[in-house]
């Protein structure tokens, strides 16, 4: 066995499965599990607003929808347009049930964690469907065709009376232990319900990033030629991407549906799939926790944004509408400026924040 | 042990044949040479062996089975590998982890062991990290394993690509031009691991390569190419005698 499992100095691995660890230090580990366990008390020390909790909400399943979008564009290198269609095929799934059974069903109020998984394989399912164009399409060609797929799904649920027109679809309040979940425990609720989710996928992306699994991904980014003569077939590899995409994808719709108790089409439109994009762009291509910077930052960004326009309003007439204009300026700003200047995202600046304490206190 | 039969194989790009009826044996437990000039075919022949090109008539064997029209990762899972004239790596990843890519079809969990990783998926790893290690240690890249491959020098990355078509643990090991652009103490190297390749691991080699005097050195059969068609073939002796090898390399006196 090493010598010290607690610091990097002095902590030399003895056996293969010692180097396959997560967390390369006992010291590592403890800090993550600390934190993990911040993240489920904090809620019942400092309670916050619904409003904010709503935001942190919906930056969480942000994440999850990022996690998916990072593993086909990030890892397997095939851009996709048409990410908030997956989100949207989740949240439609719970809709689908909903408007079959009934909006208080037992298995919509009681077995809401089954109808969430439930959406994760709608999403795999249409992951599938519309991966396959992958076994043909690359690069630009196979982007307009998952574009494609966002357009006729906005269509599709637009048009279609069976759900609404895109009106919102209502959804009702969950069981859990404790009963009925009201009111004003709804985002409390849904906080740590999100949380499980995203730790749970968190650390599925983590595992598969580790095993077979994961490196066909980066395989047939780097070289789908060479990843061929390694006995990976490229096609069912990207169709596999886009299948772990939806799952997650799927997942994050799902969760969203419960937390905003309704399903309606403006949350799933070519905007939000750009935002997506934009979200793992700014995080960092092609690594597991710029998924989870991305999601953050962007909404931090809209957030100050938002305050921004308000203020100016004060001062500026009413005619130069300065909110509208804004958000979408400063939201393509920040990824011009990311694109030109930080090209591996905010995930490169935790990994020298990283690299520069791991030896601390010693400069080399 | 499986001989590779390539019979009266033609191919044809829209009226330019690459390839006329050539025909050749790669017996197991030999080191088989393919040599020609420039633009001979010699490259095309083995996109052809190893599925990334489908001859227009004529069939390939290994063994019985034809895979003539079989794709590379089909090709590549029946035991036959090969390593790029331009490197293909995976110039993002370290020297490790593009060996353990290529453990692909030699890891038999599946999805959900992957992402629970505990147990099967774990100790599979473990086992394939260490299969991974021998081939590290056979191609002496112990001081890499953990570089990123594209910043590694051209000579180091001939070898990562040598390493990773072993990686594979095939029965016929395809080498396009292992040591072009290499000097004299890269190629020596070179030459070492090719016939180590045979000798250690028992995996048949086929080998393109321009440097005649390694050709001469240690193939046991050489097939000569010429502007598509088969020239010559032959021990190194008998090649080095027949005419019209001769004359394609040096032309008519």
């Amino acid at each position: 066995m090493s010598t010290n499992r607690w610091l990097a100095t002095g902590n030399f691995f003895t056996s293969y499965k010692e180097e396959q660890r997560i967390y390369r230090t006992h010291l590592d580990r403890s800090i993550f599990i600390v934190f993990l366990a911040v993240l489920f008390i904090w809620p019942l020390f400092f309670p916050v607003k619904n409003s904010t909790m709503l935001v942190i909400d919906n930056v969480m399943i942000a994440m999850i929808a990022v996690l998916g979008l990072n593993i086909v564009t990030g890892f397997a290198g095939l851009i996709s347009i048409g990410h908030a269609a997956f989100v949207g095929i989740g949240a439609y799934a719970v809709g689908t049930a909903v408007t079959l059974l009934g909006k208080n069903h037992e298995l919509i109020v009681y077995g809401w964690p089954v109808m969430i998984l439930l959406g994760g394989m709608a999403g795999a399912a249409f992951g599938a469907l519309v991966g396959l164009p992958a076994l043909r399409l690359k690069h630009l060609y196979l982007a307009i065709a998952t574009l494609s797929f966002q357009i006729i799904f906005e269509w599709v649920i637009m048009l279609m009376s069976f759900f609404d027109q895109g009106q919102t679809i209502a959804v009702g309040r969950v069981y859990w232990f404790g009963g009925k979940v009201l009111r004003q425990q709804h985002y409390t609720f849904w906080y740590y319900a999100i949380l499980v989710f995203l730790i749970l996928c968190g650390f599925m992306v983590r595992n598969l990033l580790r095993t077979r699994h994961g490196r066909c991904l980066i395989a047939v980014r780097d070289n789908d030629r060479a990843a061929d003569a390694m006995g990976m077939h490229p096609g069912f590899t990207k169709v596999y991407a886009f299948i772990v995409a939806g799952l997650l994808a799927g997942i994050a719709g799902a969760l969203k549906a419960y937390l905003d108790r309704g399903v309606g089409i403006e949350s799933y439109t070519l905007h939000t799939s750009i935002e997506y994009l934009a979200m793992a762009i700014v995080g960092g291509l092609g690594t597991l926790n710029g998924s989870l910077w991305g999601p953050a930052a962007i909404q931090m960004l809209d957030l100050r944004v938002e305050e921004l326009a308000e203020l100016s309003g004060h001062y500026l007439p009413a005619e130069l509408n300065l909110a509208t204009a804004l958000r979408p300026l400063t939201f393509g700003l920040v990824i011009v400026l990311f694109l030109m200047f930080e090209p591996r995202g905010i995930a490169n600046w935790w990994r020298m924040f990283r690299s520069y304490t791991k030896l601390w206190p010693f400069r080399y | 042990m499986t001989t590779l039969t390539v019979s009266d194989v033609t191919l044809t790009f829209g009226g330019l044949n690459a390839l006329t009826n050539v025909s050749m044996e790669i017996k197991p437990g030999l080191i088989t040479s393919i040599i020609g000039p420039n633009g001979a075919g010699k490259t095309s022949m083995l996109n052809c062996m190893s599925g990334f090109y489908h001859p227009t008539t004529g069939s390939i064997k290994f063994g019985d089975q034809d895979i003539s029209k079989a794709p590379p990762h089909f090709v590549s899972e029946l035991g036959i590998a090969r390593a790029f004239q331009n490197i293909e790596l995976f110039a993002g990843l370290s020297v490790l982890d593009n060996l353990l890519l290529a453990r692909h079809r030699h890891l038999n969990y599946n999805f959900f062991q992957a992402i629970i990783y505990y147990g099967k998926a774990s100790r599979v790893e473990a086992e394939n990290r260490a299969f991974v290690e021998d081939i590290i240690d056979f191609m002496e890249l112990e001081a890499y394993r953990h570089s990123v491959v594209g910043n590694l020098s051209y000579g180091v990355q001939k070898r990562v690509e040598v390493a990773r078509a072993l990686t594979l643990n095939p029965k016929i090991l395809l080498l396009d031009e292992p040591m072009a652009g290499m000097n004299v103490e890269e190629k020596e190297d070179m030459v070492r691991f090719t016939s180590d390749i045979l000798i250690d691991r028992g995996t048949t080699v086929v080998l393109i390569e321009h440097d005649l005097g390694v050709v001469m050195d240690i193939s046991d059969q050489i097939y000569v190419l010429d502007f598509g068609e088969m020239i010559g073939e032959g021990t190194p002796e008998e090649v080095a005698q027949n005419p019209a090898v001769i004359e394609a390399y040096i032309g008519e006196e």
